[in-house]
């Protein structure tokens, strides 16, 4: 018979061993949290199936896992590295690829990224540098052409909810937004709002195309076209994609190089035109040069010193023309020079709620009274400083400016690439209270 | 003292967990894995990965539209991948890697048809024989304009397929426009697990000669491949043609598998990777008497396994080519699926023919083929004048070819 006293000590064991078995199965618990923990951190699998061309167990047999986009990059960078049939040694181009990427996501004809080659002529442009055919150019998407364009020069409709459906791809179209006064394609009678048709032979890729193609195809299934009509359409969408160019590359072979000539051919209002033009280097009018009181203004970097000493001089007015969609941040800077602190418009964004206010503070109290120089090549960061300056009172325009409003932001990559991604666009009176356009005719000022 | 005993089990069990699957693979742990633990990052203001994140950070934040995180992230990592200028290295987000799961291993859970896009929903471009979907009914060109009772009209054919597509024995019901008819009909159909067909064939009217076209190398292709030649056989066919044209390839195993139809222990491949070579080769047992002439007919958008298949019957003398020249694609990809379902294909090998051809295919600057692929032995193209239908020889002018050459005596 046990006494209470073994009794006590046996429940005192067993409660012992209780305590020890839970603590144990709890110590346990800490196995899947570290499995957890690793999903978390290590987005690779540890062991990649070796079946050539495909997995037979495609399907991970863990539940998906949210992968922080950091752990993303450094470990498909290092399966990249491990298994590749080459070696992979260049890391920033592997940086500038994803970022790449990225960028082309975004479907966005004002957010692109530029190639080493493609960056290095759009910073030279902003100094007042052109190589090429002497042409800026702008892909538009096709409800834009008619913005962008001279409204005279015609264009195409948007695209119809019938078009949408037939096709996903967008292409947008290459478009000139400014001409280098005296350049080839100016004495060639090439017009702001011109789109390239074709490069040397080369078609420069759009949406209309595979439109009219699907169309015929339509059109042959409802017996509307004979089989030959059909076949007349393939062969010259088979011809024409066999050599296309992408808008993109289709820019870069005007605006690069500065000898040689390229054949092109223009469309304006749905007729072509062909023509020959040489390439050459154009330097245009230094930044902050000042000529007869008109000081030219570029948002380069270093624009902001250039402004203040021209300001320190004799300036009526300057001149926004070839200022090509330079920097905002200077942008900004050099409008802290000109304009008393205030706000002026806002920044209007598809994300957000409310618009950004435009908020300039400066120390000018007696602002300069300006003339500002514009036609259809001052775009982006220039238009935005003509417009707040119009606002502001400082200034009045001089001639009819563009109309892109959008605000983009440069960023350089360490491996010479760059990007420009569109954050918001201007709207000078974001309560929807117009402004009356107060313009001179630019002929008052020669 | 015992809570600090159980904190040191509870340490070890966490370590051997986040171990886990470097231990479950059986290999050492990885490092780097440790150092991420710890929250150790490269935080140098130009290292690739910071490069990488201020893009990434600058677009979540500051770009005039909103972007869905995962959408930027994956396609970060495309871009990542084809930065290496190699069309076949790529990465694959959640939504593609499983449909290419599907398309390689050939079986879904679905009605058995194939959807193309149609301004009304989507068009049933062919419906598979014996499928739910065919038994219900279902038939060619019919044109599903509702799934569930809610109109499909506008929506991309990827999406009217995902809502098509649902658990094994579950049902859906489509709404059916069929030319012909008044009103639309109505299908209740069951879900099953669908084989894709992959190869189909037919003896061609008047000729004896027989047509077995193969539209990608799957898993189950070696099985269909078997059972469609068996079907021939029984015919007395005296010539075949198999048709690859338009074959993207698909699983180097089944290729192997069938061409070791043809011939037994020989090289099929020899793969050079990085640092080592590995050769691959037919099985023995299972080869087929061929007591006819072969042809294959191929095309540029044949490649990978189809021309490994073409060009390695080709090499053992064993068929004729005849058509176009082929894509070549004359590398090998391994798939390495991630965790959150998304995975990267990655070129590991390049391969050469058993007659030490490589194929691979040169471009010039503007991206126009040079060189590269199998050449045919006989050249012919596809006269598109008479708007041919593959396998029907009076307007496929290439069939018609490879028909004349496995009867030539």
């Amino acid at each position: 018979m046990s006494t209470p006293t073994d009794r006590n000590q046996r429940e005192t064991t067993r409660a012992g061993a209780w305590r020890t078995y839970i603590g144990f199965i709890v110590a346990a618990a800490a196995l899947p949290v570290g499995i957890a923990l690793r999903d978390m951190r290590d987005v690779g699998s540890a062991n990649p199936t070796k079946t050539a061309l495909a997995d037979r167990n495609l399907v991970a047999s863990m539940q998906p896992v949210a992968i922080p986009e950091a752990d993303y990059f450094r470990d498909v960078s290092a399966l990249l590295k491990h298994e590749y049939v080459e070696p992979v040694t260049d890391d920033q181009k592997l940086a500038s690829g994803a970022v790449r990427g990225m960028i082309l996501s975004l479907n966005d004809a004002g957010s692109l990224f530029y190639d080493k080659n493609e960056f290095r002529t759009l910073l030279n442009q902003r100094e007042g540098k052109f190589e090429g055919i002497g042409a800026q150019f702008a892909l538009v998407e096709r409800g834009e052409i008619n913005r962008s364009a001279d409204q005279s020069l015609g264009g195409q409709p948007p695209e119809s909810a019938e078009e949408s459906l037939m096709t996903r791809i967008r292409i947008p179209r290459l478009a000139v937004v400014a001409l280098t006064p005296d350049g080839s394609a100016a004495k060639a009678g090439v017009k702001v709002g011109d789109l390239v048709y074709e490069i040397d032979q080369h078609w420069v890729a759009n949406t209309d195309l595979l439109v009219k193609f699907q169309r015929a195809q339509q059109d042959y299934d409802k017996k509307k076209i004979t089989l030959s009509q059909l076949n007349t359409v393939r062969k010259e969408v088979r011809e024409k994609t066999e050599r296309a160019l992408m808008p993109m590359k289709a820019s870069n072979k005007l605006t690069q190089g500065s000898s040689g000539t390229v054949r092109v051919v223009w469309e304006r209002s749905g007729q072509k035109r062909e023509t020959l033009l040489a390439k050459s280097l154009t330097n245009l009018t230094a930044n902050g040069a000042v000529t007869n009181g008109v000081a030219t203004l570029r948002f380069s970097t270093g624009a902001d010193e250039t402004l203040k000493k021209a300001l320190a001089g004799k300036v009526s007015a300057l001149d926004l023309r070839q200022s090509v969609d330079g920097d905002y941040a200077t942008m900004r800077k050099c409008l802290a020079l000109v304009t008393p602190s205030g706000t002026y418009g806002a920044i209007t964004s598809e994300r957000a709620s409310k618009p950004t206010p435009v908020v300039v503070k400066s120390s000018v109290a007696k602002p300069p009274k300006l003339k500002l120089l514009v036609d259809s090549s001052t775009r982006g960061a220039s238009l935005i400083f003509a417009k707040i300056l119009q606002k502001s009172g400082v200034a009045v325009l001089v001639g009819r400016p563009g109309e892109d409003v959008a605000v983009r932001t440069t960023v350089a990559l360490p491996d010479g690439t760059g990007y420009t991604l569109v954050t918001g666009r201007y709207d000078a009176n974001p309560k929807g209270k117009a402004i009356a356009l107060n313009t001179e005719n630019s002929e008052g000022l020669n | 003292m015992k809570i600090a005993a159980y904190i040191s089990i509870a340490l070890v069990f966490g370590g051997v967990g986040y171990a886990w699957r470097d231990i479950k693979a059986g290999k050492p742990v990885n490092p780097s894995a440790w150092q991420r633990l710890a929250g150790v990052t490269d935080e140098r203001k130009d290292s690739p990965e910071q490069v990488f994140k201020n893009a990434y950070r600058l677009i979540r934040n500051d770009y005039y539209r909103s972007v869905k995180p995962d959408d930027l992230k994956f396609a970060g990592m495309q871009g990542l991948l084809a930065s290496l200028g190699d069309p076949h290295t790529m990465f694959m987000p959640p939504k593609l890697a499983s449909r290419f799961s599907e398309e390689t291993v050939g079986n879904f859970f679905g009605v058995g048809a194939r959807l193309g896009a149609d301004p009304l929903g989507a068009k049933a471009v062919s419906v598979f024989e014996g499928a739910p979907a065919y038994n219900a009914g279902m038939r060619p060109n019919d044109v599903i304009i509702a799934v569930n009772g809610k109109k499909v009209a506008g929506q991309p054919t990827d999406a009217i397929v995902g809502q098509v597509k649902g658990p094994e024995n579950t049902y859906v019901n489509l709404t059916i426009m069929r030319s012909g008819s008044e009103k639309p009909l109505q299908f209740k159909i069951k879900r099953g697990r669908i084989t894709t067909p992959t190869v189909e064939s037919k003896v061609l009217e008047g000729t004896n000669v027989g047509y077995l076209s193969i539209s990608n190398f799957a898993e189950p292709t070696t099985s269909q491949f078997d059972h469609e030649l068996d079907q021939l056989g029984a015919k007395g066919i005296k010539g075949l043609v198999i048709d690859v044209r338009g074959n993207p390839g698909g699983l180097l195993e089944t290729a192997a598998e069938m061409l070791s139809r043809f011939v037994e222990n020989k090289t099929v491949l020899t793969m050079k990777k990085r640092d080592d070579q590995e050769v691959v080769k037919t099985y023995s047992g299972a080869v087929r008497q061929w007591p006819y002439k072969i042809a294959i007919l191929m095309d540029e958008n044949s490649a990978s396994a189809a021309e490994i298949f073409a060009g390695v019957l080709r090499d053992y003398g064993l068929v004729t080519l005849v058509g176009t020249h082929s894509y070549g694609k004359a590398s090998v990809q391994n798939l390495y699926p991630l965790i959150d379902k998304s995975s990267a294909k990655i070129t590991i090998a390049k391969y050469y023919l058993p007659n030490g051809d490589f194929i691979g295919r040169k471009v010039d600057d503007d991206g126009v083929y040079v060189s590269g692929g199998l050449a045919p032995d006989v050249q012919v193209e596809l006269d598109l004048d008479k708007d041919p239908l593959p396998g029907d020889p009076k307007t496929d002018t290439q069939l018609a070819k490879a028909i004349e050459v496995v009867l030539k005596r």
